[in-house]
């Protein structure tokens, strides 16, 4: 697509829904959990943030979409601490991390998974989580031992607890991604593309873990490409294009305005729609959300 | 029964070479860091234990007691500084720097203690030994070090396949950035294992100069290039690998000796070449380590 109409219809999306929906964010009722400052980021000519500005509110479930290079997993990257912005603050609890590295984020509470699942592929599933218990969690002894094992049961990968973990297959990597993150025991959960390259019954496995994670008060970021599995889930969505918000609200509403129709076409957004659609339930994916996967 | 008793000193010696190799197998298998100071490592620990037997006239078998921490200590301090800042240059960059790192060692040596000849004085235990039949002789001296090779290794295999900290090398080892998102900061990790590594390496160095002479350039003309060949015939970053590895060139360069005795050295690097060639990724394929 011509970048001239991303951009055109980036401003005017940006008017329209300045406001997030949820009101979580702009109210000031309770402080957000997850705060963004103008972030600004780019690779060279790229830009992935562009003074981006976010806030994410305790226990709350949000969903991002946006097209391959919107900066998706590079808002992860600078929350998460793998990457540093070129300018902005990020704010976490009420601290600021802009300058904290990963592992630091990490133990405040922010856990993130990856695209592409990173297991410790030399060790079993168990010590994978226990390592994380122990390190993120800040768990010892007895009670880290006890966390991972619950760990375990809640993602549903209780019987490989000690296959190495180069020898599970894609659901059960994407399941110990989530696992590893979870045993972190973060405050927020950031959560890139677990459900890419799965088939719907187990994305839809996936989701109830999500919907469960949730149900107790983590906060979760959700990138997906699979955008029925995300609307079905999250209560707020996010449109991201460019490194710019250009839609923010309810998934339904967001879905339908025209700047994110007009980045997702070509991508068959009605067809997500329909799936969408509260009435029919989540359609089965399509060839090409899969392929995008 | 000469080859029979060939072969245990092989073995014997092996331990010296296995207790060297084990420090560079564990950098190589943590952080991918390839260091050519090691050998030079070891003469400075030698050197120090000289300083602290001349100082505290302890016995100088008992001198590890002291500098195997102080070893531990400027491992940690090193990596967190000097080899850390090469490793975000990149990994010729830390070559660089740790070849630079022996050629600074080795002429710091010779220049402030001379090029003489030393070695740490262990009264008549250098000599002592008991016989096994007629032809077999055991040195107390080389049973001691391969005791404490085996030993050491045994528990750093152990501690890093049980323990809490072993893990986290483990997982820093295996996956750095992934390791960074379940809460491990990474350089403390580095730090750690270049602890370790210098720790045993510290050892090896003490044990090199109760065995026999020593002088500034011994680390790199004698000890470095076995070391390396240790590892590589064992397998890079498996530890158990490291200890069949140097028993074998152990074994290889007495077997050698047997023929000739300007055949030990032959013999050793005869056996590194041939397992290069047939089996480059070492006698042990499955990884431990890395």
């Amino acid at each position: 697509m011509p970048d001239s109409v991303t951009a055109g219809q980036a401003g005017t999306g940006v008017t329209g829904v300045v406001a997030p929906a949820t009101g979580v964010a702009g109210t000031g009722v309770s402080p957000a959990l997850l705060e963004l400052d103008a972030v600004c980021k780019s690779f060279g000519k790229v830009v992935v943030a562009d003074n981006l500005s976010l806030a994410v509110g305790e226990a709350e479930l949000v969903g991002i979409v946006g097209p391959n290079g919107a900066g998706k997993s590079s808002l992860f990257g600078l929350i998460a601490g793998d990457l540093a912005p070129s300018s902005g603050h990020i704010f976490f609890a009420g601290k600021g991390v802009t300058k904290a590295d990963a592992a630091a984020r990490c133990r405040l509470g922010i856990g993130r998974t990856f695209q592409v699942p990173k297991p410790f592929g030399a060790m079993t599933v168990f010590e994978n989580v226990l390592v994380a218990v122990q390190q993120g969690g800040g768990l010892r002894g007895r009670a880290s031992y006890a966390a991972a094992v619950e760990v375990l049961e809640r993602t549903g990968l209780a019987a490989d607890v000690n296959l190495p973990a180069e020898r599970l297959g894609l659901l059960s990597r994407k399941r110990l991604e989530v696992a590893r993150a979870l045993a972190t025991r973060p405050r927020l959960l950031l959560l890139d593309e677990v459900a890419g390259g799965l088939t719907d019954p187990e994305v839809a496995q996936l989701a109830d873990i999500v919907r469960a994670i949730s149900a107790e008060g983590i906060a979760i970021i959700w990138i997906e490409h699979v955008v029925h599995a995300l609307t079905a889930t999250v209560s707020r969505l996010l449109c991201l294009s460019g490194g710019l918000i250009i839609g923010d609200g309810e998934p339904e509403t967001v879905l339908a305005m025209p700047a994110v129709r007009e980045v997702f076409l070509g991508t068959e957004v009605t067809a997500e729609l329909r799936a969408a659609d509260p009435v029919t339930g989540p359609a089965p994916a399509s060839a090409a959300d899969r392929e995008q996967a | 029964m000469t080859w029979v008793n060939a072969v245990i000193q092989g073995v014997m010696l092996g331990g010296l070479y296995a207790l060297f190799a084990c420090g560079l197998s564990l950098m190589f298998g943590v952080m991918k860091v390839i260091n050519l100071a090691h050998g030079d490592l070891a003469m400075v620990a030698a050197y120090i234990a000289l300083g602290v037997v001349t100082i505290t006239h302890v016995p100088a078998i008992w001198s590890f007691v002291l500098v195997v921490p102080i070893f531990a200590a400027l491992g940690y301090v090193l990596q967190r500084t000097l080899l850390q800042a090469s490793l975000n240059r990149g990994v010729i960059t830390t070559l660089l720097v740790t070849f630079g790192l022996s050629v600074v060692i080795e002429n710091a040596l010779q220049q402030f203690l001379s090029a003489n000849s030393r070695e740490l004085n262990i009264g008549s235990l250098v000599s002592d030994s008991f016989s096994i039949g007629s032809q077999i002789t055991i040195a107390y001296l080389d049973l001691i070090i391969l005791v404490v090779a085996v030993a050491v290794l045994l528990g750093l295999q152990y501690f890093l396949s049980s323990s809490r900290s072993g893990r986290m090398i483990r997982a820093v080892a295996d996956d750095r950035e992934a390791a960074q998102l379940a809460g491990i900061d990474y350089r403390h990790v580095f730090g750690i294992a270049t602890a370790i590594a210098f720790g045993t390496v510290a050892l090896a160095g003490l044990a090199y100069g109760m065995y026999t002479q020593f002088d500034p350039t011994t680390g790199t003309t004698a000890l470095l290039l076995y070391a390396f060949e240790a590892v590589v015939i064992g397998g890079l970053g498996s530890l158990w690998g490291t200890l069949a590895g140097g028993i074998l060139l152990g074994v290889a360069q007495q077997v050698g000796a047997q023929y000739h005795a300007a055949d030990q050295v032959l013999a050793g690097q005869l056996l590194f070449l041939i397992i290069l060639v047939l089996r480059p990724q070492g006698i042990t394929s499955r990884r431990e380590l890395a």
